[in-house]
């Protein structure tokens, strides 16, 4: 995506170590004073080889090596392992265990919409906002750790349900911190909206129109901001929500303050989402057997992370050790919408363009 | 107040020299505790600010390749002594300048330009991509915030009709109960955005962006040319608080008079601070040659007319209240 | 239009403490859940294995001292333990537990991560067992 015409190349290197990026990975951008006219990424600093691994221990084992491809997003890769697994196997967790995955998982979006608040506002220079959102998400890394014993990689899931039930007394903490945050959503939403200086840095940042986003094919709140409606939950439902139904956040700004909208939006779905299920949650027990020898099969499964679709593809070959596991995580497909729509803007804009797609570099190189 | 002591005291000590340095370090504690305070986290301990210069003087100084070694050396000492140098005509901690002349309010923003010309230059001097865009970032600003921010402290200046700051210190106390920030409050409020521009304070904080551009002209510095520039920033964070105590709060009588001014001026600088996203570097210029511009012109009109027609308008009342 | 959308927050924080966890001066209870360091009760185990079977990290081994008598040794590496907690799951008969206090294991050398459970006299033997024959590992 480079502009060879240009005769004066001056590039800025960003990465892999540099303050803007939270984990490494290069980014040249080529710059003519400070209009950015071509952009490159490099990506693959942090790959571990987590599918290769995955071929050489069995399920329950893989099960908590796919956790740790994010810290961000952990619960949702071994949620995704574990409904794979026992698609594979075709058995069903228990509609307790699925209730309890689905809080979790609401729970992780919470906390991870909340960090990608807090480190887009620091970007762009607004420290305070900064502090502002991660101290709340405190609250919520309080709830997970009474919940389920961590404050990252909560491995709440096993191979057939879950391993830890939601007592009353949890169930009254997890009331009492969202209806803090609710009050703080609305501010915050307020504030981003409003602040003058912010939407300096925001509004018409960015610009991705409709075709553009159904071309170049991004998922999760990056494509959502471009009024394209789609969402994992709301196509394929799968887990909890065939019971505790989402609605889809959609905005037609379609530019960076469009992505901030859509990601504290659904914040506050999500709250809404969490309340309904402690209301109405299913009895029954928490984990149903599945045998460790899988029959031959292959499925596929997607997930709606934090960040997008995340996609897996699992085989099985008789043996209690998978013959294959991918991994398609969504941070891939949002990157050619940054590469392609930087030039143009200012290399100022441009910490504030790649945090706009909520870039997990630890979920793309695995 | 009058401070009698040998010049080699005044130079070396106190109020200049090492009291000086040791009011920097104090004066960047108190903002980064207040900035933490803001965001409701505990700040640094009151020993961090010399601590950090004690480490970066106890480093080794590495002078990148391709770089000009006399410039990169020289650079941040003769900004840290210009900055030294502009402390000699304030009145810091309430004591009349020790060396005035008149016309010195000139001298004096001039040498506090010294500084950031000093860091642009050092930007430039270096071969590296984050170094360059910093200091033409630094430079722009420059041009963008000196010319209201000149304009903002001639309002007092006309007034007082000195060019003396001395002089104008005094006519400022003499005329107490009215301060100039009440008479002339569009002055101020541009006065105190002027300074947290030149100390590229956030949100003008653009040259110096540690998200975009690594530390701007100074990603090269370590050791003790980095300590030198910090020192420089933190001695004119004192003096231009100084200023604009001493010009627009009343005047500095005596010591306790500039604690508790430069205290509430301070309070309100690290509110700003924490206020606001930072301002893209277009953005800064149109701001400041936009609105900051006009600004300080509209104050400046409002006060030469005042002047004109202050025999008109002071027959006219007197012959409304006296008679 | 707003200039200066958080100053109510700012105004409000002048007044208020920070919420700053002034660790490790002020800790802070933990939670009944939190997954720490693994305690082990040899007498309910049976000697099935299963925790060894599905462990991530290989951080448990189980050692049999005497297997018609049920007396066995757990060697438990903290250091590869990844607090999982699947072996807890997996254990029939509760003898792993995670502690909810001791979490705090920073260490300058390798030794105390590696940890031995188990009764005293299982203990006792297996050290005499590795006086008699050095080089000779127990049967695991």
């Amino acid at each position: 995506m480079e502009n060879p015409e240009s005769p004066q190349k001056f590039v800025v290197p960003i990465g892999p170590q540099h303050p803007a990026l939270k984990e490494p990975a290069h980014f040249e951008f080529s710059v003519d004073g400070e209009i950015v006219t071509g952009a490159s990424v490099r990506l693959g600093y942090v790959h571990r080889g987590i599918e290769k691994a995955a071929e050489a221990r069995n399920y329950p084992q893989g099960l908590y090596l796919v956790e740790r491809v994010c810290g961000i997003c952990s619960h949702v890769h071994a949620l995704s392992f574990a409904l794979g697994t026992e698609k594979l196997a075709k058995v069903v967790a228990p509609p307790r265990a699925q209730a309890i995955r689905v809080l979790t998982s609401e729970l992780e979006r919470l906390h991870s919409h909340m960090l990608w608040l807090g480190v887009a506002a620091h970007e762009g220079g607004f420290d305070t906002l900064f502090m502002y959102s991660w101290r709340d998400r405190e609250t919520v890394m309080d709830l997970l750790e009474q919940m389920t014993g961590n404050r990252v990689n909560y491995s709440i899931n096993i191979i057939g349900g879950v391993k830890q039930d939601v007592s009353d007394e949890i169930k009254t903490a997890i009331l009492k911190g969202m209806d803090f945050l609710e009050g703080r959503m609305t501010h915050y939403l307020t504030v981003v909206t409003t602040d003058e200086t912010f939407l300096g840095r925001t509004r018409d940042v960015g610009v991705m129109t409709r075709e553009q986003a159904e071309t170049l094919g991004p998922v999760g709140p990056t494509a959502r901001a471009s009024g394209v409606p789609i969402d994992v939950r709301v196509d394929s439902p799968y887990a909890g929500y065939v019971d505790f139904p989402v609605n889809l956040i959609v905005d037609d700004g379609c530019d960076l303050l469009a992505r901030f909208v859509v990601r504290i939006k659904e914040m506050q779905e999500s709250i809404r989402l969490i309340r309904e299920i402690l209301d109405h949650l299913p009895e029954g027990e928490l984990a149903v057997r599945v045998p460790r020898r899988i029959p031959e099969n292959e499925i596929i499964q997607r997930v709606e992370a934090p960040r997008g679709e995340l996609f897996y593809y699992m085989k099985s070959n008789g043996t209690d050790m998978p013959e294959r596991v991918k991994i398609r995580t969504p941070s891939l497909c949002n990157w050619a919408s940054v590469i392609n729509l930087a030039p143009g803007y200012k290399l100022a804009d441009m910490p504030m363009i790649l945090a706009g797609i909520d870039p997990c570099f630890s979920c793309n190189d695995r | 107040m009058e401070l009698s002591l040998h010049p080699i005291i005044l130079l070396l000590f106190f109020p200049g020299g090492l009291f000086l340095f040791v009011a920097g370090l104090l004066y960047e504690w108190v903002d980064r505790k207040l900035v933490a305070q803001y965001q409701n986290r505990i700040g640094p301990r009151f020993i961090q600010p010399l601590a950090d210069i004690i480490k970066l003087l106890a480093k080794e100084e590495i002078v990148p390749d391709g770089v000009h070694k006399g410039l990169f050396i020289a650079l941040p000492i003769v900004g840290l002594a210009s900055a030294l140098a502009a402390a000699l005509y304030v009145p810091l901690v309430g004591f009349n300048p020790s060396y005035s002349f008149n016309g010195d309010l000139i001298v004096v923003v001039y040498l506090l330009s010294v500084m950031t010309l000093c860091l642009g230059l050092a930007g430039a001097n270096t071969a590296d991509r984050f170094s360059l865009v910093g200091a033409t970032r630094t430079l722009t600003q420059l041009f963008s915030y000196e010319a209201p921010f000149m304009l903002s402290l001639l309002g007092p200046a006309i007034v007082a009709g000195t060019w003396q700051i001395s002089e104008i210190n005094a006519f400022a106390i003499e005329s107490r109960p009215w301060w100039f920030a009440f008479t002339q409050i569009v002055g101020f409020l541009v006065a105190m955005v002027g300074l947290m521009g030149k100390l590229e304070m956030p949100p003008f904080d653009a040259p110096e962006a540690e998200t975009e551009i690594v530390a701007g002209a100074l990603t090269e510095y370590s050791g003790r040319g980095l300590a030198l520039f910090r020192l420089g920033k933190d001695v004119e964070l004192v003096i231009g608080l100084t200023l604009i105590a001493a010009f627009f709060m009343g005047g500095l009588a005596n010591p306790l008079d500039f604690l508790w001014k430069t205290a509430i001026l301070i309070l309100v600088v690290a509110a700003l601070q924490s206020l606001f996203a930072r301002l893209r570097i277009d953005q800064t210029v149109g701001l400041w040659w936009r609105a900051g511009a006009l600004l300080a012109l509209l104050q400046l009109l409002a006060i030469i007319l005042g002047r004109y027609l202050q025999p008109v308008l002071s027959q006219f009342f007197s012959g409304l209240f006296g008679g | 239009m707003t200039i200066g959308a958080m100053l109510s927050d700012i105004v409000r924080s002048l007044f208020k403490k920070p919420v700053t966890e002034r660790y490790p001066f002020e800790r802070k209870p933990t939670p009944a859940r939190l997954r720490g360091k693994l305690i082990y009760d040899p007498t309910r185990c049976t000697g099935c294995m299963l925790c060894m079977k599905d462990c991530t990290a290989n951080a448990i081994e189980i050692i049999t001292v005497d297997k018609v008598n049920k007396k066995f040794v757990m060697r438990f590496h903290a250091d590869r333990c990844t607090y999982c907690a699947q072996c807890v799951e997996n254990c029939r008969f509760d003898c792993i537990q995670m502690s909810a206090e001791d979490y705090e294991m920073a260490a300058l050398t390798r030794t105390p991560f590696e940890v031995m459970y188990g009764r005293e006299e299982d203990l006792q033997a297996l050290l005499d067992c590795a006086e008699k024959a050095p080089g000779d590992e127990p049967a695991a």
